[in-house]
């Protein structure tokens, strides 16, 4: 089998989407035979040539993309407008989307998945499916143990999808976990991601006296 | 009170003639009102790498027009988001801007009604509202996946979302939507 995947990061190969991606196609290759086309359209602005291209050749799409503001990235809608034009010129394209955020629940990934979907009806394409994963800032600094779980989870549904050429349910939700978290559980999430991310990150700036500035207060 | 209109429109068409018609009639009734014609801005698309948040705490790293944009969002009572419907959902125009307005919250998460979110950095924020044109391919479920997805993001920019009125509504109309309650 063959996948295309188009990373919309606006951080590109640099960033999480990358990473969680680069196991989803581990898994993916351990099936004999299957090979993967990368590209990201972050480098193919503005004309997204390249994308149109891969849209229209592909028989499997993935487009995946981090969450920006409780949507797509405003570079990954222009992305959406710019293969406007391939729409119904590709009937046989299985697409697939991937949609990664940093809130530590999925839950907030699950309303423009649904838009994900209603696009891909626009595209003319057959809907195979979207990856949702919350909690995925931070990679970096984020217990050793969690972050393993979670590529482990992006392993295995890329292993699978690999042989079946669809998205596990089981394996899906799975990886969504948690979908919500309970008061209690956000209690001790909260106080960790303040520290561990963003005070770390802000100390390492020179910048914590200075995280609740008002540059714009008249 | 103070009107932001947004004007997400890629192209020129009548959707800015209906601003220019809502402006006058809102200026008739006491509000004061701007407009941002965002293509004709220069800025660029948010790159995510949180320096707003981490580094130069409220301010964007990039000097360009999304500068204005922040300024002229937070000192809003409320935010018209004005678009054409293309490909089920606002300009990519329009929700680059969104993106940009970023530092104006905390990258601090705190706990709004069960689920996290990120907390306040201004005493207030605007209210948001949607005006979009609707194109061929327009559905009722299209507008249920926008009004859905901006009651979201307006959760997560400390707001929330006034109307979503479309252009097949009077300018007389949307303007009653946004001084009326």
């Amino acid at each position: 089998m063959q996948l295309s995947i188009i990373n919309g990061s606006p951080r590109g190969a640099s960033g999480n989407t990358e990473k969680l991606l680069s196991h989803f196609i581990n898994g993916f290759m351990e099936t004999e035979g299957n090979s993967v086309e990368l590209i990201h359209s972050i480098g193919d602005r503005p004309l997204f040539e390249k994308s149109k291209e891969l849209f229209l050749r592909s028989k499997n799409l993935l487009i995946a993309f981090p969450l920006y503001v409780d949507a797509m990235p405003g570079s990954v809608k222009e992305l959406f407008e710019a293969l406007q034009e391939c729409s119904y010129k590709n009937p046989d394209l299985s697409l697939m989307f991937m949609i990664q955020c940093g809130f530590p629940e999925t839950h907030h990934t699950r309303f423009v998945a649904r838009y994900c979907e209603k696009l891909s009806s626009k595209l003319g394409a057959k809907f195979n499916g979207t990856i949702c994963k919350g909690g995925c800032e931070g990679l970096s600094v984020q217990p050793q143990a969690l972050v393993e779980k979670v590529f482990k989870g992006f392993y295995q549904l890329g292993k699978s999808y690999g042989q079946s050429g669809k998205l596990d349910k089981t394996l899906l939700d799975k990886l969504a976990y948690p979908e919500q978290l309970s008061h209690e559980n956000i209690k001790q999430v909260i106080p960790m991601v303040n520290s561990f991310l963003w005070d770390y990150l802000l100390k390492k700036n020179n910048a914590l006296d200075k995280s609740f500035d008002k540059p714009y207060k008249l | 009170m103070k009107v932001l209109f947004l004007n997400g429109n890629n192209q020129n068409s009548s959707l800015d003639n209906f601003i220019s018609f809502l402006s006058k009639i809102l200026e008739n009734r006491k509000c004061s009102v701007s407009e941002l014609k965002l293509r004709d801005m220069k800025f660029s698309p948010c790159r995510g790498c949180f320096n707003c948040w981490v580094k130069t705490p409220g301010v964007c790293v990039f000097k360009d027009d999304g500068d204005l944009i922040c300024r002229e969002f937070i000192h809003a009572d409320l935010v018209i988001l004005v678009s054409p419907i293309i490909m089920g959902y606002p300009s990519a125009i329009a929700k680059n801007a969104l993106d940009r307005v970023i530092p104006l919250i905390h990258p601090y998460l705190e706990d709004v009604a069960g689920e996290v979110h990120h907390m306040k950095r201004y005493d207030s924020y605007p209210e948001l509202a949607l005006l979009l044109e609707k194109m061929e391919d327009t559905d009722d479920e299209d507008i249920e996946i926008i009004r859905d997805i901006f009651q979201r993001s307006a959760l997560n920019l400390q707001s929330k979302l006034k109307f979503l009125k479309l252009t097949t509504s009077s300018p007389e109309e949307v303007a009653n939507a946004i001084i009326n309650n």
